[in-house]
């Protein structure tokens, strides 16, 4: 798949919707989201007044779990214990905070750079800690694009908003006055018409 | 009259420029040494600019012509968020500067919005200290013709306005002047062809403050801002341990001290020329809305009967 496919900003201002399309570009190239965005279609009449913006998202990278990068397993026989041993480093700061966290500083001990031993009962907490998630890049992605596009895209007189975020699309609708029915059903019309795009 | 100029050149011998100026009874208004390179502001008589000139061409330098010399420009965006920070303008504000005026940056607490912008009393006020203001508006012809129509109110300077569509001036209502092809742009103004929008606005701005300068001239201010500058300097010594960017910043008709009002004005009330005149004689000095500093008006000469 390539990285925005459609890319189309319409509005009744021509000189309007072109400069407003070189500030998404400078937004996304600032905040690296350009591989993110799969098809974006984006309105906007000054007049009414109203703002829509909507995207496909090819969100890619899964969040990351202490199975993934290293062995999880019971610790000496006889103790309460469960031994971590790390494949990669690349998470070690991050896990170790979240270990403080949630089980407390006294709990935890890294014996060697790749060992570490948390004092906990193996048999209840063995299969939780597998699947504990250390860092989810998805919602950090998530976040960067909430950023460009609250806080950077829409015009910062249109407060009243609304918003539909998942995983797949994003959709807001934003006005400086009360939001008019047509303009949120405009805009699933929209998010309609690019995932029709995206299936043909 | 007086031909504000940018001089350019190198360090060395920069010096003998600067006393050449002051002999002819001109004014350096600004020195920025920068490693080996030193940028001079000056303001030269209009009929000596011959001798500034050879003198320059002897020291290697360049001399050019700054309309913005001794002005003080105040550059409003709507607000300090991102949408107008930091690139479009901080590259206004920054443009300006290279062509000789001080400029400020204005945030305005509510100013966005078409129908829901305002101005405070406290901004109306400060954006007035200046001698020119430039909004900095975004790319929509509607957004920039309705928020014209209120956002300005009670601004007595002139009102530079910028944004993306090419309007005729007259489309704008209460503005001097528009500048198009700015709008709302989110990276930084390189280009040769955003680099001509900058000249453009530049130009603009020069000729509105010339027009202004005509209209002062009519009835001239008793005293020249430069000359109020020159004799604060040489009289009040605490202006040198000033750390403000221009401790005497000058405008068209007057100057800002950047000393606190509660104690210094009644020192610089009471500044004395050779002319046997005090300053309080020949100018108003008001508290300023800029912190605490000392705003200095001089009175046209039709209120004092006379020319120092």
């Amino acid at each position: 798949m390539e990285q925005l496919e459609t890319f189309i900003v319409e509005s009744p201002d021509a000189v309007g919707a072109k400069t407003t399309k070189i500030l998404i570009k400078d937004v996304l190239a600032d905040l690296t989201l350009n591989r993110v965005i799969g098809r974006m279609k984006v309105y906007v009449d000054p007049v009414q007044p109203v703002f829509i913006f909507t995207a496909l998202l090819r969100l890619t990278t899964p969040a990351i779990r202490l199975k993934d990068f290293a062995k999880v397993d019971m610790g000496a026989l006889g103790k309460d214990e469960v031994k971590i041993e790390l494949q990669r480093e690349a998470f070690t700061v991050k896990l170790l905070n979240k270990l403080w966290e949630k089980y407390g500083k006294e709990n935890i001990e890294q014996r060697d750079k790749k060992i570490i031993i948390v004092k906990v009962d193996p048999i209840k907490e063995l299969d939780a800690m597998k699947e504990f998630v250390i860092d989810e890049p998805r919602q950090e992605v998530l976040d960067r694009l909430i950023d460009a596009i609250a806080l950077r895209i829409i015009p910062e007189g249109f407060r009243v908003r609304k918003h539909e975020l998942t995983a797949s699309h994003v959709m807001f609708v934003a006005s400086e006055d009360t939001l008019k029915p047509e303009w949120i059903q405009r805009g699933k019309d929209m998010l309609e018409s690019l995932r029709s795009e995206e299936n043909v | 009259m007086f031909e504000p100029v940018m001089y350019t050149g190198g360090v060395y011998k920069h010096g003998q420029i600067a006393e050449l100026v002051e002999d002819l009874g001109g004014y350096i208004l600004q020195k920025n040494i920068m490693q080996t390179e030193v940028v001079l502001l000056l303001l030269v008589p209009l009929e000596d600019m011959a001798i500034v000139e050879a003198k320059t061409a002897e020291l290697l330098g360049k001399l050019t012509r700054a309309p913005l010399t001794g002005t003080e420009i105040a550059t409003v965006a709507p607000t300090l968020a991102y949408h107008h920070l930091p690139h479009l303008d901080c590259d206004v504000a920054e443009f300006l500067r290279k062509k000789g005026a001080k400029t400020n940056m204005v945030g305005l607490a509510r100013g966005v919005g078409k129908r829901i912008c305002q101005l405070s009393a406290y901004e109306r006020d400060l954006i007035n200290e200046h001698d020119l203001a430039v909004f900095i508006l975004g790319n929509y012809e509607h957004c920039i013709i309705e928020k014209s129509k209120k956002l300005y109110e009670g601004i007595e300077i002139p009102i530079i306005v910028t944004g993306a569509p090419e309007l005729r001036t007259e489309d704008v209502p209460n503005a001097t002047a528009y500048v198009g092809s700015f709008g709302r742009i989110l990276h930084q103004m390189r280009h040769s062809e955003e680099l001509r929008t900058l000249d453009k606005l530049a130009d603009v701005i020069g000729n509105v403050l010339d027009n202004v300068r005509k209209e002062i001239a009519k009835d001239p201010p008793a005293v020249a801002p430069s000359r109020i500058k020159k004799e604060i300097e040489d009289q009040v010594h605490e202006i040198i341990d000033s750390l403000h960017p221009l401790p005497i910043t000058l405008q068209i008709n007057g100057a800002r001290v950047k000393l606190p009002y509660e104690e210094y004005h009644e020192m610089i009330e009471n500044l004395k020329f050779v002319e046997g005149v005090t300053l309080k004689e020949v100018a108003h000095v008001l508290p300023s809305k800029m912190r605490n500093f000392i705003l200095i008006k001089a009175k046209p000469k039709s209120e004092t009967g006379f020319v120092i």
